[in-house]
């Protein structure tokens, strides 16, 4: 399995973390994961995802930030 | 963790913008009657001219822009079902331009029948306004602090209302109509609710939510995100006391609970600000030099009511108000809803495009919406436009350079919202031709 792309979005403005995770999601393979760092839950991102057949889990860390998994259905 | 932003129940594109796109030019119509009259417009807060160009202001200028923002941020942030959003905003909307038309048309021609007319309008749109929106944050699942205080601020635009609508119609009706209360006492608390229990409670909701999310500072104390609204809801209950027969004199106590409100005002302008210089990233962007600007004003404008407290001289003055009034409105007010306007049109072209777009066509850049250097270059015209307002008030003299700049700047900014629809109409057509085209192809 290919080592995930991540977005550290936790120092970005909103929504850039947004932006740039939706111009990551055209060229995901299948397999392929999309790692999202965010001290949010990026509720937006879920539907656009949804909408778009990508599936995705969100893990809570210990500095209170959000790790967000993301892959094709 | 920080509040989250939820896009489910985004209303269509076409409701915030309409109320977004009409605020600047009144604006702009403002600073024309600065122009037209002159000095004469700045001789008193009483002036026609004055409560003419106040009216647009705080009316089509301010209420429209947050009226729009609201029906927006509402869907957005509380998840909250907004009833037929493009019906309520096809009401609304006219009738809270009309309304505020009659009105400054009223304070400069002096006449009656514009007063009712005004009334009436604004009775309407926010009667409708009000109730849509009260429904929606009482049957909202959202919990914290800025659902709370957006609450409250409905509240206070309700407040607010009620008496401006007695208060047009005792104009209206002079002859006929004798409101129990003196028009000044009514004033008094019309202006007391409209500024600091509608449009900055309404700022300081929206700032726990927005100020750490896009300004990526510290989140404001959770004991400071109830004390400040709790604090300025008694300060306006208490302040609301002259209305009671008995009362209306007891002007120690008063001025009192003025110093208690301005001080809880420049408290929350210190603590943002401070937020603001612990922010993670250095770079700032338009949005968080006019929230910046926004504070500065905030606190200049405690600090006055303290000096003119302090020294009633000067606070006796016949043109001490105006120049609270221009801190409070271009300086605090427009600042920030000019800052918020340039975050959430480009956002809402890029999330309404992405919608209909998908992956397979995304969107251009946010920042790409509107140009950084025509924003920043608008921000400075602002920023000229008040320091000359502010001039003004103190040397009538400048009164038509500074009416002339401010409607230079409000049409910049007109320039610039347009520029952003503008690119989310041309974008939308591409992706309606490509769809138009997949579909004919066999």
């Amino acid at each position: 399995m290919p080592d995930p792309r991540v977005i550290d979005g936790r120092d970005m403005e909103a929504p850039e973390p947004l932006e740039r995770a939706v111009a990551e999601l055209a060229s995901l393979a299948p397999g392929e994961e999309l790692v999202m760092l965010l001290r949010c839950e990026p509720l937006p991102l879920y539907a656009i995802l949804d909408r778009n057949g990508f599936i995705h889990r969100s893990e809570p860390r210990a500095d209170g930030s959000n790790e967000i998994h993301i892959s094709k259905a | 963790m920080q509040p989250t932003l939820s896009f489910e129940q985004a209303p269509p594109i076409s409701v915030p913008y309409r109320f977004f796109l009409t605020a600047p030019m009144f604006g702009a119509v403002a600073g024309l009657i600065l122009f037209w009259l002159g000095p004469a417009a700045l001789e008193s807060r009483w002036a026609p001219g004055a409560l003419a160009m106040t009216h647009l202001i705080v009316v089509d200028f301010m209420l429209q822009a947050m009226c729009g923002s609201l029906l927006q941020f509402v869907a957005v942030v509380a998840g909250a079902n907004i009833w037929r959003p493009r019906l309520v905003a096809t009401v609304v909307h006219p009738l809270i331009t009309a309304g505020a038309v009659f009105l400054a048309t009223a304070f400069l021609l002096e006449r009656q029948l514009l007063f009712l007319a005004a009334a009436f309008s604004f009775a309407v749109a926010l009667g409708v306004f009000l109730t849509v929106m009260a429904v929606a944050l009482l049957r909202t699942p959202a919990r914290g602090m800025s659902i709370h205080v957006l609450r409250l601020a409905v509240f206070g635009l309700l407040v607010t209302v009620v008496l401006g609508v007695i208060l047009a119609s005792t104009l209206g009706m002079q002859d006929t109509l004798q409101s129990v209360w003196s028009l000044l006492t009514l004033i008094n608390v019309h202006v007391a609710w409209g500024l600091g229990g509608w449009a900055l409670m309404l700022v300081i909701g929206v700032s726990y939510l927005v100020v750490p999310m896009f300004q990526l500072t510290p989140a404001y104390p959770v004991w400071f995100t109830r004390l400040l609204p709790a604090g300025l809801l008694l300060v306006l209950c208490l302040w609301s006391l002259q209305l009671l027969p008995g009362l209306a004199g007891a002007q120690a106590w008063q001025s009192g609970v003025g110093i208690a409100g301005v001080l809880l005002a420049g408290f929350y302008a210190v603590t943002t600000l401070w937020l603001q210089a612990r922010r993670r990233r250095r770079q700032a962007d338009v949005t968080l030099i006019f929230w910046r600007g926004a504070m500065l004003a905030l606190l200049a404008l405690a600090v006055s009511w303290l000096v003119f407290e302090a020294l009633p001289r000067l606070g006796n003055h016949e043109r001490a108000p105006l120049w609270l009034g221009v801190l409070a409105l271009p300086g605090v007010f427009l600042s920030v809803i000019i800052g918020m306007l340039y975050k959430i049109m480009p956002f809402l072209n890029w999330l309404h495009l992405q919608q209909q777009g998908g992956t397979a066509m995304p969107p251009p850049n946010m920042k790409q919406m509107i140009p950084e250097a025509a924003m920043r270059g608008q921000m400075r015209l602002h920023f000229a436009a008040l320091l000359l307002l502010l001039a003004a008030v103190l040397w009538p003299a400048v009164a038509r350079p500074a009416g002339l700049i401010f409607t230079a700047s409000c049409l910049w900014l007109e320039w610039n919202l347009v520029g952003a629809a503008r690119v989310y109409a041309r974008f939308r057509d591409k992706i309606r031709a490509a769809n138009a085209a997949s579909s004919a192809a066999p």
